[in-house]
């Protein structure tokens, strides 16, 4: 075999290996953009008849088949604060620890840093299970024992328990985009600060956190986005079936979105007759979290741009 | 002229400097006369811009790094740390660095910062605070219309004579800074050079400053130190270094032989 139909040989077998690159690469795009055009469509048309303003500010009626969501979305409102109370400041403290002080060599620094790791990658029905035991059956019950004679008060599913559930599955994005936020902020900041005689404590509060505002906020956003969609951690920790009133105090029960569709979808009466509610409701908990993300986007590409002044 | 060589004001004594397992200053010995510029000159790596910042402590701020020997300022040895703390010791030694860093902060908020630390609430006093400082930077008419925009859309030489200004504004007594003209254009270089001629002439600044560029030592400075692979090889009047230095390395170093 000459050198020349050797050549020849090696560019058919790149041209075959090209091919199937761009093959392989074509269908997997197709397939991620068919599918989620497909769910996107599915949702929009059956559900955006049903999204109207009533339908925002109704209650469910006649067994979930008519009416309204409106305590689910003030249940999932309500839901959001409290996990944005607990996980926020948390998330902005423990990153702040990481980046500023941790010693990255120290079993401290990296046990830290696995378990912020580890929690972002438990699955949430075990945060939910863990929710329960935890918050309701243990630290509910500790209280109802200790301050109300055992009267069960705090120790059932509730709003606060729900919300500091949900705050677990939250707190590892908050982290990480706060820590990424907070390592965005150049050094010769911190030494400027530092050279004009600041402690570390002033450096962080005036040059760090002003510096990485932006980010910390679109982390806060990122987290609150996630976990309006989840279901599970709240699934034994304080969402109601359905519920005649909304709730007014942290150990009532609410109810929530995106159980909401749950509920309706496998346990309502006539499961058939509430299917254009189950889409509207879809679609209002997209739009949510749709518009929580965009906004996250047009947050962070603030940020881009002033990290480039 | 008749102040000068009648005070020291940093006296360094067998100052030995270990990053991690490198020796990066060998024995060091050096006195910085007040009301003075001196340049400290030399290749890349030689260790200028570290003996720069053991003059206010910036080294601790890096992973193992050890330092021996003493550092006399104002009678105290700065490197032993119950005798002057980090706060005092930076609002007498002010730094200015290689690349203009002013916070994402109005121009008024970046020079009042060092003051607002030192727990000065007042308008009227920051006011005058601001105002002098700008003006001793040489760049207060520029910005005076502008005080509250931010001080990073100001130009390179701008940003940079705002951080001087930052720096003058807590009324250090010696000023430290690590090639302050290398990011910046021939115009805006000058402008600095000249500024830091002023701080040291009329307003009684002592300068202290790094720079790769030996046309500029020799332009701005009273006395300049050489420095090689960490030792000090000669200190003198840059007069005396630029046209008879004693050392052979001083002489191959400025006539452009290595380096």
């Amino acid at each position: 075999m000459g050198l020349r139909s050797y050549w020849e040989s090696i560019k058919i077998r790149y041209k075959i290996g090209d091919f199937l690159t761009y093959f392989l690469l074509a269908v997997s795009v197709i397939l991620i953009v068919g599918f989620f055009a497909i769910i996107l469509a599915v949702i929009f048309l059956g559900g955006y008849e049903r999204v109207t303003w009533e339908f925002l500010t109704q209650a469910p009626e006649h067994g979930m088949t008519e009416g309204g969501i409106f305590p689910a979305i003030i249940g999932t409102v309500l839901l959001v604060i409290v996990t944005t109370i607990f996980s926020v400041p948390l998330g902005i403290i423990t990153a702040i620890y990481l980046v500023e002080y941790g010693n990255k060599e120290s079993a401290f620094y990296k046990f830290v840093n696995g378990s912020i790791n580890l929690l972002a990658s438990i699955p949430t029905i075990v945060i939910g299970m863990f929710g329960l035991a935890f918050f309701v059956v243990y630290i509910g019950g500790m209280i109802d024992n200790t301050f109300y004679g055992g009267k069960l008060t705090w120790g059932k599913p509730a709003l606060i328990w729900a919300g500091l559930t949900m705050g677990l599955v939250s707190l590892p994005v908050v982290v990480s985009s706060v820590r990424e936020a907070l390592e965005a902020v150049p050094e010769s900041l911190k030494e400027a600060s530092f050279a004009l005689g600041a402690t570390k404590m002033e450096t962080i509060l005036k040059v760090i956190l002003p510096r990485a505002f932006t980010g910390v906020l679109t982390g806060t956003i990122l987290g609150v986005s996630r976990s309006t969609g989840e279901v599970a951690p709240v699934l034994f920790t304080g969402a109601a079936y359905f519920l005649p009133y909304l709730p007014s105090s942290l150990t009532d029960q609410f109810m929530e979105l995106g159980y909401h569709i749950y509920v309706m979808a496998t346990q309502s009466v006539d499961v058939d007759a509430t299917l254009p509610i189950q889409f509207a409701t879809t679609l209002v908990l997209l739009s949510i979290t749709f518009i929580l993300n965009v906004l996250a986007i047009i947050v962070r590409r603030r940020l881009r741009r002033e990290l480039y002044v | 002229m008749s102040r000068k060589g009648s005070d020291k004001v940093i006296v360094v004594r067998n100052l030995n400097f270990y990053y991690d397992s490198g020796h990066v200053l060998k024995n060091i010995n050096l006195e910085i006369e007040k009301n003075v510029v001196t340049a400290l000159i030399g290749p890349s790596g030689c260790g200028k811009t570290t003996l720069l910042r053991v003059f206010n402590k910036m080294y601790k701020f890096v992973d193992k790094a050890r330092v021996e020997g003493e550092v006399i300022f104002d009678g105290k040895n700065i490197l032993d740390d119950n005798s002057i703390d980090d706060f005092e010791l930076r609002s007498r030694v002010g730094m200015v660095f290689q690349k203009p860093n002013p916070f994402y902060l109005s121009i008024y908020e970046n020079v009042a910062f060092g003051p607002r630390l030192r727990g000065i609430k007042k308008k009227s006093v920051l006011d005058e605070i601001v105002e002098k400082s700008l003006r001793a930077a040489g760049i207060w008419d520029e910005v005076k219309d502008r005080l509250h925009k931010p001080a990073t859309s100001l130009s390179g030489g701008q940003q940079q004579r705002v951080c001087i200004a930052r720096a003058l504004a807590v009324e250090p007594e010696v000023i430290l800074m690590d090639e302050p003209t290398s990011a910046l254009d021939p115009i805006s270089s000058a402008k600095i050079e000249e500024l830091i001629v002023e701080l040291s002439k009329n307003y009684t600044y002592t300068v202290v400053i790094v720079t790769h560029n030996m046309q500029q030592a020799s332009r701005i400075s009273d006395y300049t130190g050489f420095l090689l692979m960490g030792e000090l090889i000669e200190f003198d009047k840059t007069e005396k270094i630029f046209t008879s230095p004693s050392d052979k390395r001083t002489e191959d170093y400025i006539t452009g032989r290595f380096g």
